[in-house]
């Protein structure tokens, strides 16, 4: 087992990772800007280095930062969290290199999933199903044309080299496909450096359900269950469930097989997610994986009982996952709302000092935060403040319990999107599971002045 | 944590001066108003009055030393200053003149290019900006870190072989003309 681990993370889930290793007796290193002097993960930390200024690029994005701080408390291993360098190939090859373990899959696994049009070519030689699509890059116009007539419209313009929603476009219409082509690829570039994008057909009013799993480092891969997150804003998740109202047991156990199998063929270890679009036919298609741990986790480990981060670390030590996860139970009802610093109607971010903070307990809620009374949230980074996590016996039980916790969580000094998580919960469509991406859209459309 | 029963009430543990130096130093790199420290029988806390810069030291006896230590966590730097044994670093006072070279990456400080060799700069030495003034290594790669201006050290803040963080103080510095 690990004598010490670096967490190159900050916020909520660097104090989660800290959390994990406290209770598997793992000594913590703690690395942060000068922005988050004060913050919770320094001070939880069994020792904190100081890696740069505010600016991520300067400091949580600075890899000869990180791995100089890595070495000058002689850690064994480092913890990427989420975001950041936690899918960044390069930097588990310098961890590699410089002999710490990376809490994560190989560096090769994952280049093959951070580039998407890989990755749906790996995804379905393993046996996965995938959207009709390109088989890779779309090299011009002329090619752009061409395969948008074989895939069929509407169909979406993707970049290869990213996600989170940037160097996408809808397209409904040969006579739209040229100009999509181009402004796509340009906004690619500008966001991910790299113009390249691939295509596929655009399910209408899909539902996003991704399963969870878990590798170790024998061979051996096994999923935790599907969470639904189909309310998002801009790609970006804001609710979370498990288990999906449109998934029943059967279907569950069958595409969670035939996932858990093609990791297996994949090589996968550690933590990761498999995203896939639902459609109203219950066909499931992969879109991507995401070779890390992921915001959402706590819905799982209430939906299933495994602490998903002590099973990382265990499983990258060398446990076995049959010794680490024996079985899999799938019990209740789990919903996560993320609290984010923005006002609750324009999403404009909501930096500063906070002035009074009380978050909800009692049975079947969690909070996972790292917020506190007079923290400053700084403008530098991204703007969750607090994941709400309520578990329950059924949905509707699920549900009454957020709409009391999300009533008795204060924070004030900075906007929240509390108030909207509060009307989804009250919202009918929401209460009847009628879910797909479009959800949140159109609910904020409904109500615009 | 296991408690341990001070062996002799009626004599209160002996202050250890460089023990002392090393929070001190630690405090004014973290910025730190308040420290209270506990190692074995030895509890002290300390106070800085930041208007004037001063530092005041107050030392407490304790009967039954049983709490848990509050130094909000050492760090890497006070870690290998206190696993060091050797005399502290001299602690700069700050003073309005005088400036900081702070350490811009993350690394292991060496005063000296080669083992054997004299450090680069000393108390006393003038130094132009650019000059190299020492060796912060890391990743396995020797980086020179330059003055950022030209005036005379007045302290080295630092040993070498001691871990040093992003924004640590390395040198202290009276600058020389306009």
């Amino acid at each position: 087992m690990f004598r010490k681990i670096l967490i190159a993370n900050r916020g909520e889930i660097a104090l989660r990772i800290i959390c994990a290793c406290k209770e598997l007796g793992i000594a913590t290193v703690a690395v942060y800007s000068e922005a988050d002097r004060n913050a919770l993960h320094v001070r939880f930390a069994d020792e904190a280095v100081c890696i740069g200024p505010a600016r991520a690029a300067d400091s949580y994005l600075n890899i000869p930062q990180v791995i100089s701080a890595a070495e000058i408390t002689n850690v064994d291993a480092i913890h990427p969290g989420y975001g950041f360098l936690a899918e960044n190939a390069n930097f588990a090859e310098v961890c590699e290199a410089s002999h710490i373990t990376f809490l994560g899959p190989s560096p090769e696994v994952i280049r093959l999933m951070g580039e998407k049009d890989r990755a749906r070519r790996e995804a379905a030689a393993a046996g996965l199903p995938i959207i009709p699509g390109t088989d890779g890059v779309v090299a011009d116009e002329h090619a752009a044309l061409r395969q948008a007539k074989e895939i069929g419209y509407p169909l979406m313009i993707k970049a290869t080299a990213g996600g989170g929603g940037r160097g996408m476009r809808i397209v409904r219409s040969p006579a739209e496909i040229v100009a999509s082509f181009r402004s796509a690829r340009h906004e690619a570039e500008q966001a991910f450096g790299v113009p390249d994008v691939y295509m596929e057909k655009y399910i209408e009013h899909p539902r996003h359900i991704e399963f969870q799993v878990l590798g170790d480092r024998h061979g051996r891969v096994l999923h935790l269950g599907e969470r639904e997150c189909s309310i998002q804003r801009r790609h970006q998740k804001l609710i979370e469930e498990a288990p999906s109202p449109a998934v029943s047991p059967e279907m569950r156990e069958a595409m969670g097989a035939r996932v858990a199998a093609a990791l297996e063929k994949i090589g996968y270890s550690g933590a990761g997610t498999v995203e896939f679009l639902c459609d109203v036919h219950d066909e499931f298609y992969f879109i991507e994986m995401n070779t890390r741990i992921q915001v959402e986790h706590p819905v799982t480990e209430s939906f299933t009982g495994v602490d998903l981060i002590k099973a990382q670390i265990r499983l990258a030590a060398g446990e076995k996952l049959a010794d680490v996860v024996p079985a899999v139970f799938f019990r209740g009802h789990s919903i996560e709302c993320r609290v984010n610093a923005e006002d609750p109607e324009t999403f404009a971010p909501s930096p500063g000092r906070i002035t009074a903070f009380h978050f909800p307990g009692g049975h079947g809620v969690r909070v996972d935060t790292a917020m506190y009374s007079d923290a400053v949230v700084p403008p530098y980074y991204d703007s969750l403040i607090a994941k709400l996590i309520v578990h329950a016996s059924d949905r509707a039980e699920a549900i009454a319990r957020m709409r009391r916790a999300l009533e008795m969580f204060v924070i004030e000094g900075v906007k929240t999107t509390i108030p909207l998580h509060r009307r989804i919960m009250d919202d009918a469509q929401f209460q009847k599971g009628d879910l797909h991406t479009g959800f949140l859209d159109h609910l904020l459309e409904s109500s615009a002045p | 944590m296991a408690q341990k029963k001070n062996a002799n009430p009626g004599n209160p543990p002996r202050a250890d001066l460089a023990e002392i130096e090393r929070i001190l130093a630690f405090m004014t790199e973290r910025g730190l108003e308040e420290v209270e420290y506990q190692r074995g029988d030895f509890r002290v806390r300390l106070k800085r009055q930041t208007a004037s810069g001063v530092l005041q030291a107050v030392p407490l006896v304790s009967q039954a030393p049983s709490r848990q230590p509050s130094v909000p966590n050492p760090g890497p730097v006070a870690e290998a200053a206190a696993s060091a044994r050797a005399s502290a670093a001299p602690f700069a006072a700050p003073a309005e003149n005088l400036h900081t070279v702070k350490s811009p990456i993350v690394g292991t400080f060496y005063a000296a290019p080669a083992p054997d060799a004299p450090p680069f700069v000393k108390v006393g030495d003038s130094v132009k900006q650019g000059q190299i003034l020492c060796i912060v290594e890391a990743m396995k790669l020797m980086n020179e870190i330059e003055a950022d201006q030209s005036g005379e050290i007045v302290g080295v803040l630092v040993e070498s072989g001691q871990p040093v963080e992003y924004g640590q103080p390395l040198f202290s510095l009276r600058p020389s003309g306009g």
